[in-house]
Formats: C-alpha cells, structure tokens, sequence
C-alpha cells in the first residue's frame, strides 16, 4: 500500500514537472517555410453546437489557397477545437494549440466568455486574433494590440436596424426583446441611440434568458404596449419561440432581428415557416448570393467540405479569415508576427465577402456598417438594403 | 389581457403537469428525482422526429412509435442502470441518473447534431378559437388540456382498478410487504420508469412544438416539471396538476409585469416551498385519498 | 422425514454474528409449530430465511419435497408461504379492506386493459373482482373486522393491525402461515381470541402455522410441537411440554423475564 502510494506520488512529480517544463520550452513560432498554422475553437459538441460551423469553415479558405500553391509558398494548416461553448475549456484548448502546435494566429473564436478567458493569454504569448466571431465591446475598446475585430457592434446594428423601420417601414410603435447579457444590452443600446437622437421612445423592452420555452407573457406584453415592430437581440430558439407564439394569439407585427438570427435556411426550417417576412441585420453577402466572391467560396466547401451546410455561419468563417489572408499575402515572404500586426493595422477599406474593413493602431474595430436582409419565401434572401453605415456611432468620433 | 395570460398560463401549466407527472411516477416507486427525465423525452421526441423526417412516415407512425422507444428506453435505464446499484443512497442514484443525463445528451448530439430542428404536431398554434371576446385558444393548447385531462382519467382508474396499479400503490408504501403479498417489486420498478418514460415522451413532443428540438431543449421545462411537482408535495398526481396551473398562472404574470424576474419564479418556488412546506402544498388532502 | 415443510441445517451470520446456526426441522401438514427462544436468538432470522428476505449461508428449505432456497420473496409467496411480520408491515394509507384485498394479488388474472373495464359490471375483470372480495369478507367476518373495515390502517389500534395483517396473510391462501409474536401488544382476552382463531385457521384453512411466540399459555395451549432456539442454536425440540421442561430451555431464560412462571 505504502509502495504504491509512493509511486503514484512520484510519477505525479516527474509527470507535472514534465508538463511544467515542457510549458516553459514550448511555444512554437507557428509557422515555418512550409506552412503557416492557424486555428479556430468552438463548440463542436453541447447546445451552442449550431455556432461551431464557424470554426470548421476555415478550413475551406486554406484548401483554397494552398490548392494555388499557398502564400508565398508556405501553406496554410487550419486547426479546430472544441471548447464546448465553456470558457474553462477554450482555455485548455487554446494553451494546448500555442504551446504543442504553435499557432500563429487565430480567427473566428466563437463565444465571448471563452474569448474574454484567453485574449490577454494569446496577446502575452504574442499570438494574433483576427476576426472574432462575436462582437464584444471588451475586445476593441480598448485597443488589443492582438486582436482585430471584423464583426459589427450590435449596437450600431440596433441603431441602423432602427432608423430603417423609422424611416423606411414607418413604423413608430417599437418594442425591443433583448437577451440578458451583453450581446443583448447592446443591441438594445443601438436601439436606444437611434430613439435618442430622433426623441422618441420605445414601447416596451423586455429582457429574456436565453433558455427560456414560454415566451407567452413577453408577446402578450408587446402586444398590448401596441408594438408594431419588435426588433429582437436574442437567441435563435428564442426568436423562433416569440414568432411562434405571436402567432397563436393572432400577433402580428413586423420582427426584427439581430444578424445572429440571419441564417434564413435554418429559420425558416426551425420555425415552421413562420421566419419569412422576417428582417434582419447581415454582415456579410448571403451565402445563396450570385456575387462571384461568394460562389466561388460556395463551390470550394461544396469540393473540400460537401458534408456542410453552406449557411451563413460556415460562410462567416471563411469571412473573418479573410483579412488575415489578405495580410499573409501583402507581408511577402520575410514573414514575421510584426510584419503581420503590421499589414493589419494599415488596411484600409479591405472588402471580401464582409463589410468593408479598416483598421490603424489605435482603432482595431473594423467596420460600422451591416446590411439588411429580409427571409424570403423558403428561406431565400431577399437584399433589401446594401451596406449601410451607423453615422452616429460613438466610436468613431473622437 | 389577463384573460389570455389565464389560457396561456393554463396551457404551458398543463404542459409542466404531464411532465411533472412522470417525475412523480418514478420519484413515488424509486424514490429519487430523474434528472435524466428530460433527455429521455428529448431523446424520445428526436425518435419521432428520425421516422417523420429520415424514414417520411405519417406523424402517427412516429408518434406511436416515439411512444414506444420511451417505454424500452425507461425500461432499459431502470434494469442497467438503476437495478445493479446495490443499496443505493438517495446520492448516489442522483448521481446515476445524473449520468444517464450526459449520456443521453451526447448520444442524440452524435446521432442528429446540436443545431434546432422543426418538429410540428397536427395541432397547429397557428389555428385559434375565440373563447370568449378577446381571448383566444389555440389547437396546441386545446390538445394539451385534452391529453391531460385523459391521463388524470386513466391514471385514476389504473392505480385503482388495474392489478398492476395497485400493485405499484402498494409498492410505493411499503416494498417489503409488497413482496411478501407475492408483488414482483422489480418488474413494478421497471414498469414505473416505462410509463414515466412514455408521458415525458408525451410531453416532451408537446414542448418541442412550441419551440425548437435540440439536445438541450428539456432542461428548462424539467426544472418548471420539477417545480410544479415539489408544490404538489411530490408524491401526488393531482397535487402535481394543480401544481403546474399554478405555476403556469404565476410565470406568466410575473413576467407579464416584471420580464426579468420570470426566469427564477421555478427556482424561487422550488425553494419556498421546501423551507416552507416541505410536504407541498396538498400533504394533507393527499394523505386521505390513497 | 417428511416432505411438507423441512429446514435442514440452515445457517446465516452477520458480520461474525451467527443468527442462526445450523438449525433443522421438519413439520408435519397442518400443524401447528411453535418456535421460542430469549430475544435476539434468531428466530424471526429464521422467518426472513424461509420467505427469501435473507439467503441463508448454507442448508435447505424445502416446501413439498422442492428446495426454496435462492428464489425472490415474491416467488416463495405464490409457492405458498405467508407471513405476518414482528413490526407490523402493512399498507398504511389505504383501507383494512384494501390491504386484505393485496392478499388476493397472486390469484388475480386481470391485466392493465381488461383492468380499465373494472367499472362495468358485466366484464370478466368485474366478475373476478366480486370473487376476490367476496373471499375478503370472510376473512374479515371471521376476524371480527367488521366494524373497521373502511377504516385507514394507520389510525387502527396496534392488536388491530396485527389482526388485518394476519388478515391479509391468509388472504394469499398460503400452504404455510408464518405468523412473528402475533399476540404481541395484546391483552388476555385478545390473546384468547387469538388463540382460538389459528386453531380455527389450521382447521378451515388446512394450512401448517409455524408461530413465534413470547406467551406461553399460548403456546403450551396451541402448540403441536415446540423447538427452542439459543444463539441461533436449537436447543430442545419436542412436544410443549417435553421442551418446556428441558434444563438448558430453562437455563436459556434465566436471566431473561421469567415467563415460564406462568406457565
Ligand atoms: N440484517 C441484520 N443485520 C445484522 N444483524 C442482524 C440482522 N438481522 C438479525 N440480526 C441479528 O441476528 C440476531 C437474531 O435476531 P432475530 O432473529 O431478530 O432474533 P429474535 O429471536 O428476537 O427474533 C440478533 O442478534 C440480531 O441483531
Ligand atoms: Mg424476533
């Protein structure tokens, strides 16, 4: 018995001592004259898994390229981990990425605790993060030197979703659903600034839990406040049990959405067919778009991932990651993180298939513009405004 | 207004009854609450969804045959997983049925993914009656009210009247002398979690149509199912069906005036009633009746 | 020996503890068989052996010439062994009829769906159900259970659950009665009654009693044989008088309450 305990106690030293060292050695440079090694975590596993085709997509990109002979002949290697939507994990995987693989950057990274969790780990260890795939204010305000933000602010989002059901719809009745967290205050935020600025006010805000089912009492209370549009920052379930349930008690109003809810093919299916006619905010062109950018993307994952749907979240993947590719390419072949930071923090006005992105060392938020989508019938898209830009948005003006 | 908030509250409450039903059936013969009971809908409800959508059958087809797999599913967690516990502590079957949770939720994300799928019952949400001026029903609920009214009706004349019913009557008040009386105590274990099964499949069916089907869907209507049973003492099956109305009536207008406040309207009855009236809300109404 | 009702050499301890200790017997149909011994000497063991709720470590019992050793209780009672318990085990919140009526569970046929048409009268699940009930009542006049017939078990008077438990024993219409310090919690007159009822049991029902008992006035009045156990050992077997006369009976108690005094 002793013996035993022994043994285990000393393997559990060198085992530890090991694993300490080996954090200490490690630290890849994450990349050499063969390829560059990128990565992206998210859930792949658990509820938020709808999310965690973001990750996967990529994968595509780097097909794509490499296929062409790479950027300035080093390769691109994607990596994906699952961090089941639990900061703790996306820690784990994050660490074990930098320090066994060596990653020279990351993008998408879906899900803002986890992002919170390793930001200042990847900046420590001088990784870069571009295109994180969620807006959070704490990632570009203020300025990461790391990190590069592709994504819209849901609050210029809530602000330009606002002013076009004002202004174009005519509807002055608003009453906004918000998730109760950041992502949701935010949109709310927006929303709040284009009601400011035009002195008005909203009908009724009502906050929601993501995981709430029974949404009767909300609908009953944007109905009887009189809310002929309901802009909505919430999550997919929830957007599809609100609509569902306005509809059992003959509620109609115009919805609204966040462009996390702008996956028209999966809405509409979720719902039963109750998402058409359904606005939403976009940022990026819709993946059944007939822009020669995105067919080309289109046709790529149909040959290197026919197993995917090719929605808007797998489409995003690609989207984020373009940015990043477009910096490999102007740095040439003298390759280097600095070089990169470099690249990064002089684009100006990159457009792919995302809004048009510009970014210098003291302002790493990339846009302030989304479009505006509508669900057509089976899901199509139907474009009803092309990029527009916040023009009040306060981070802007200095 | 309230009128409508009355129906909606009554019909999601309904809903939480049925549910709570089955949490009750299995808590009376085992004496444990089935964390499990909302994965095993969930994975229920997934088959329903497989033969509708993989193999394009009628929904009846699906539905019976849904039906069908929740009865060998509680039959099977209750003979593999439950059974070879040998005296088990209140703990440790938690901790089982806590297990079996993770392991039905990863099978269905492995077998059918995490993104939400549509799944639609013949009663349609969109199809509403004028109850009275201003307040409308709809086929969904009206479908919940009828199938929970048929389930008190048949569970009353099968814990009376049926020889198995009483021999789960019996079982539940003293497993020793049920024995003894010649009762095969196990097969009423597994006949327990087979029917507990099959209602929370029943339920779990219903709540799917109103909002999405993923892995995850049956956990908050476990805790509502949960709450409405604690109210009704647990141990009771009217007790829990006034427990769900209750419930339904109160999130409703607690979330009708203060939205926030509605998530923990569940947890906040949960716990009053165990500090306050451990034995629910009916102990003594129950304690005749049996 | 015969092949009725037979212990053989059976033994159970634990943790150390030998309960019972390699005690055999035999009983002869529709006798009455009387087990004493001071507290703790391991009779009710015995009981909870014979009726499956422990397995014995080694020996046999054998019920008309089959070994029952190893099977479930629940199997044991429909081969035809009944028992009532030391610390009453009845059915608290349901009916003196209703606990009788689980006595009937091993005889009924009716499955869940002819069950749901008990409420009809002509059906065959109603037609059981009036045989059932009927051989119900009969126990019930015949334990003078009349006047609490409806009552809930749990607010009876303890010699009266002792009574609906035997009640319910007989109801499983058993080969053999086991019954564990039935008069317990009885006064004289009860314990009278008692007494002539498993005299009546043994004639109407034709069934063998084996009865645990502290009261020997009972046991002298009743027994047709007696076996005394000490540390889960059988000490002296033969007839009432014949064991109660047996020094290490005698010694057995001393020191316990002195019930051969009134004897
Ligand atoms: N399940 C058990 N676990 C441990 N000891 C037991 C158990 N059942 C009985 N015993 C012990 O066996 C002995 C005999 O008990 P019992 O048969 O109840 O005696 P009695 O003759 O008074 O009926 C006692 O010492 C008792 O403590
Ligand atoms: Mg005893």
């Amino acid at each position: 018995m002793k013996g035993k305990g022994r043994f285990w106690a000393v393997l559990f030293t060198i085992s530890s001592l090991v694993l300490w060292t080996g954090i200490g050695l490690c630290g890849a440079p994450g990349f050499d004259d063969k390829e560059i090694r990128i990565a992206a975590w998210g859930p792949q596993t658990g509820p938020a898994a709808p999310w965690g085709s973001v990750a996967r997509a990529p994968a595509v990109l780097a097909a794509m390229i490499n296929e062409q002979g790479g950027i300035h002949g080093r390769k691109l290697k994607h990596f994906v981990r699952d961090d089941q939507y639990n900061p703790a994990q996306t820690k784990v995987v994050v660490k074990e990425l930098v320090e066994k693989e060596g990653i020279f950057s990351f993008v998408c990274g879906t899900g803002s605790a986890g992002g919170l969790a390793v930001k200042d780990y990847l900046a420590q260890n001088k990784v870069i993060w571009v295109g994180p795939a969620t807006s959070v204010k704490e990632y570009v305000f203020p300025v990461q030197p790391y990190l590069f933000s592709v994504y819209p602010l849901y609050e210029d989002e809530g602000s330009i979703l606002t002013k076009y059901v004002i202004e174009k719809l005519g509807i002055k009745e608003i009453g906004v659903v918000y998730q109760n967290d950041p992502y949701g205050k935010n949109g709310l935020d927006g929303v709040r600034q284009r009601l400011d600025h035009l002195k008005m006010k909203a009908v009724a805000e009502i906050p929601v839990e993501a995981t709430e089912k029974d949404l009767s009492s909300h609908v009953l209370k944007l109905k009887s406040a009189g809310a002929k549009a309901v802009l909505m920052w919430v999550h997919p379930t929830t957007g599809v049990v609100l609509v569902k349930t306005a509809a059992t008690i003959g509620y109609k109003p115009q919805w609204v959405a966040s462009n996390t809810l702008s996956d028209f093919e999966l809405m509409n299916k979720i719902s039963g067919g109750l998402w058409e006619g359904i606005i939403t905010g976009a940022f990026m062109l819709p993946p059944d778009s007939d822009d020669p950018r995105v067919v080309k993307y289109r046709e790529a994952a149909k040959k290197y991932a026919p197993e995917e749907r090719f929605g808007v979240f797998f489409m995003a993947g690609i989207m984020f990651t373009e940015p990043l590719v477009e910096a490999l390419k102007r740095v040439g072949k003298n390759l280097s993180t600095e070089a990169v930071l470099k690249a990064l923090n002089s684009m100006k006005n990159f457009q792919g298939v995302g809004p048009k992105l510009t970014w210098s060392p003291d302002q790493h938020q990339g846009s302030d513009s989304i479009q505006i989508w509508k669900c057509g019938p089976g899901g199509k898209t139907i474009l009803l405004q092309d990029w527009t830009v916040n023009e009040l948005a306060h981070w802007k003006k200095k | 207004m309230y009128g409508q908030l009355i129906v909606e509250g009554l019909s999601i409450g309904a809903c939480y009854a049925v549910f709570g039903i089955a949490v009750v059936i299995i808590y009376k013969t085992s004496e444990v609450i089935n964390f499990a009971q909302g994965e095993m809908a969930m994975i229920s409800t997934f088959v329903a969804y497989h033969i509708l959508n993989v193999y394009g059958w009628p929904f009846w087809y699906a539905f019976i045959g849904a039906l069908f797999f929740a009865v060998l599913l509680g039959v099977f967690i209750e003979v593999c997983f439950l059974r070879p516990a040998k005296d088990p502590t209140v703990l440790g079957l938690i901790v089982i049925t806590l297990g079996a949770e993770m392991l039905l939720m990863g099978l269905a994300s492995w077998k059918w993914g995490a993104e939400q799928k549509d799944f639609a019952l013949p009663f349609s949400f969109h199809k509403t009656h004028e109850l009275f001026k201003g307040v409308v029903i709809n086929d969904w609920s009206i479908a919940v009210f009828v199938m929970a009214a048929v389930l008190m009706i048949f569970l009353y004349i099968f814990f009376r009247y049926t020889k198995l019913g009483v021999a789960m009557r019996a079982t539940q008040q003293n497993e020793h002398a049920a024995r003894i009386m010649g009762i095969k105590v196990e097969r009423v274990f597994s006949f327990a979690w087979g029917f507990s099964s099959l209602i929370g499949a029943l339920a779990g069916m219903f709540f799917a149509a109103r909002s999405t089907l993923d892995p995850a869907y049956m956990m908050e209507p476990f805790l509502r199912a949960f709450a409405a049973a604690v109210l009704g003492g647990l141990m009771s099956i009217p007790g829990v069906v006034i427990g769900g109305g209750i419930l339904g009536i109160l999130e409703n207008f607690v979330g009708f005036h203060w939205p926030a406040w509605k998530p923990i309207v569940a947890f906040l009855v949960i716990v009053a009633v165990l500090c306050i009236r451990p034995s629910g809300l009916f102990a003594r109404h129950y304690e005749k009746k049996v | 020996m015969g092949d009725h009702f037979r212990v053989e050499n059976l033994s159970i301890s634990f943790g150390g503890l030998k309960a019972v200790d390699g005690v055999s017997f035999d009983v002869e149909p529709n006798t009455i068989f009387s087990i004493i011994g001071p507290n703790g000497s391991g009779k009710t063991t015995i009981f909870n052996l014979i009726c499956g709720i422990y397995h014995p470590h080694s020996g046999r019992i054998i019920l008309e010439g089959r070994n029952i050793v190893g099977l479930k209780p629940d199997r044991i009672a429909r081969l035809g062994i009944a028992r009532t318990f030391q610390n009453i085990e009845l059915f608290g919140n349901a009916t003196v009829m209703d606990n009788i009526m689980l006595g009937r569970h091993i005889h009924m046929k009716t499955g869940v769906f002819s069950g749901a048409f008990m409420w009809w009268r002509g059906s065959r699940a109603a037609q059981e159900e009036i045989v059932h009930r009927e051989e119900v009542e009969k126990i019930i006049d015949f334990l003078d259970l009349q006047s609490v017939r409806d009552q809930f078990v749990s607010s009876l008077p303890y010699g009266k659950r002792k009574l609906v438990e035997l009640g319910r024993a007989l109801a499983l219409k058993p080969k053999v009665l086991l019954l564990d310090e039935p008069s317990a919690g009885m006064n004289t007159e009860e314990k009278e009654d008692l007494s002539i009822w498993i005299k009546d049991i043994r004639e109407d029902y034709k069934v063998t009693i084996l009865l645990i008992e502290h009261d020997m006035n009972m046991i002298m009045g009743i027994s047709d044989r007696v076996i005394c156990l000490n540390y889960g050992r059988k000490i002296a077997e033969g007839l009432p008088q014949e064991v109660q006369k047996h020094p290490e009976v005698i010694e057995a108690y001393l020191g316990e309450e002195d019930i051969f005094r009134h004897a």
